[in-house]
């Protein structure tokens, strides 16, 4: 079980990344540390998604990218009704799906007025 | 370099598969390319290399090996086989790597054949198998799919360039009217753009799919395979037709996470791709006649316009809502009636595209003929534009 997600700072020249690489895109280093990828973000972009895959039992769902104040943006998973680019989310990892004895953790997005 | 050409193409009926396996339908458009390249499938054929282009062969259809079980059904033995797996883009991945063949001087004459048979499966096992091309943990595990991201990618364009619900629609309309005039096209019925962007009932039969994309401005689930022959160009008199030349071929990759991307509204790979197949061609945008662009969802057909410099970026819609891309105008695309109306059975399509293209290049495309068209450029998008290749075609002066 992952309670946290993290972003890989290059530990040469500090370029921050999500997901994992194995060389950085800025310096081309190949060694990372883990630092925690939370806190607020901004709506970059969403969507509501009418016909989910294999595996979800809702009739919709909500994805967007955000932009973390670190600059890094990142897909996730969005509750909220009335959503606009621009807004403010706070971070949360919570499961993303349910897998036959598995569940799978991931960024749930919230407004951050709630 | 040495010149490569398209010397036959075959294309099933797109839409529900009926008459038998996928190496069936693989076979039905294999032969017809066959014929019309003019090659016997007897001993000494000619035929030096197949490749099966198939993203889900393995996965949906429960087949490996594909490649080598076509080169054994169509007996090209002992012909060379690879079946390639580039997502969506596999079909134009498969031609450029049958042009590699050709042009390094390893063959003189290859097959490709692009399929596949999608609707064996229910819609969510169907938009399950094509979203695990998406970065596993960073969104698959996520539930997105390829309509969130272009769900989310259309909000973007709209925000920033001010395309419509109606825009699209209009590009949708635009390329079922096409495909009217495309016997192999999935979808010969036309949708009324009052009925679907202006009646106030509109909703009702275009429901959004992944916001602000609704049904019409999606690509439909279809079956199908699409074949060409490719021929060393020094050789072209072993062919019944004068093959097509191909002019230029532009791949590039971009971030795996859509995530990643610097500007959320460009398709660099696009870009690139286009540029590349240009710069090889010696070809600008204004000198292409016609082009097959992947319209997955339309807002892509819009944003790949720009990227390939038919337009200037944030301009495409305004082409578009102009007749501008429509046959007759300035410069016509997706002829075959795109991936919307003509389907996109994932494999297929990159070399349905190329056929499309041929077809025209050669004045054989019918109700939809572009006049004179010389020179065409296809556009074939794999993963949400992070593996994209460019291919220009050219009619050779008699
Ligand atoms: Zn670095």
């Amino acid at each position: 079980m992952q309670l946290k997600m993290y972003a890989y700072k290059c530990t040469c020249c500090g370029e921050l990344h999500h997901p994992k690489h194995y060389a950085c895109r800025k310096c081309g280093a190949r060694s990372f540390e883990e630092i925690d990828l939370e806190g607020e973000a901004t709506v970059v972009t969403y969507t509501k998604v009418y016909n989910l895959p294999e595996g979800y039992m809702k009739p919709y769902l909500s994805f967007g990218i955000v932009k973390f104040d670190n600059g890094l943006t990142v897909s996730g998973q969005i509750e909220a009704e009335n959503l606009k680019t621009g807004m403010k989310v706070k971070t949360s990892v919570g499961v993303i799906k349910e897998g036959v004895g598995k569940d799978y953790y991931g960024f749930i997005f919230r407004p951050v007025d709630e | 370099m040495r010149e490569v050409g398209i010397a036959g193409v075959g294309h099933t009926k797109f839409g529900k598969w009926t008459e038998g396996t996928f190496v069936d339908m693989l076979s039905k458009a294999a032969v017809e390319a066959l014929d019309d390249a003019g090659i016997r499938t007897v001993k000494g054929h000619g035929v030096d290399q197949v490749f099966v282009a198939s993203m889900g062969s393995g996965m949906i259809n429960r087949q490996s090996g594909v490649a080598s079980a076509l080169v054994d059904t169509l007996n090209l033995r002992p012909a060379m086989a690879e079946t390639i797996e580039n997502g969506p883009a596999s079909g134009a991945s498969a031609v450029k790597l049958g042009y590699m063949a050709i042009a390094s001087g390893m063959c003189n004459c290859v097959l490709v054949v692009g399929g596949e048979m999608m609707r064996v499966v229910s819609g969510w096992e169907g938009t399950d198998f094509v979203a695990t091309m998406l970065h596993p943990e960073a969104e698959y595990n996520y539930g997105l799919t390829l309509p969130a991201f272009a769900g989310m990618f259309t909000r973007l364009y709209m925000e920033k360039y001010g395309v419509t619900e109606r825009d699209l629609s209009i590009v949708s309309v635009k390329n079922h009217e096409n495909a009217v005039h495309n016997p192999v096209a999935h979808i010969h019925v036309v949708p009324s753009l009052y009925a679907i962007a202006d009646d106030e009932d509109a909703h009702v039969i275009n429901p959004y799919v992944a916001e602000p994309l609704r049904m019409y401005h999606v690509c439909p689930v279809s079956d199908g395979a699409a074949a060409v022959v490719l021929c060393a160009m020094d050789q072209a008199d072993r062919f019944a037709k004068k093959p097509v030349k191909i002019a230029g071929i532009g791949q590039a990759t971009d971030t795996h996470s859509v995530a990643e991307r610097e500007v959320p509204t460009d398709l660099l790979a696009v870009r690139l791709a286009a540029q590349r197949a240009y710069d090889m061609a010696g070809l600008k945008p204004q000198d292409i006649d016609v082009a097959e662009l992947h319209d997955a969802f339309q807002i892509l057909e819009v944003a790949e316009s720009e990227e390939v410099g038919f337009f200037e970026k944030g301009q495409g819609h305004i082409a578009a809502r102009n007749g501008e891309t429509r046959i007759g105008g300035k410069i016509p695309i997706n002829t075959s009636g795109g991936l919307k109306a003509k389907g996109h059975p994932l494999g297929a399509t990159g070399v349905s595209q190329i056929v499309e293209l041929v077809r025209q290049l050669r004045g054989e495309a019918g109700g939809r003929q572009v006049q004179d068209a010389k020179t065409g450029l296809a556009v074939n998008f794999g993963g949400f534009g992070n593996n994209v290749v460019a291919t220009i075609l050219a009619r050779e002066e008699e």
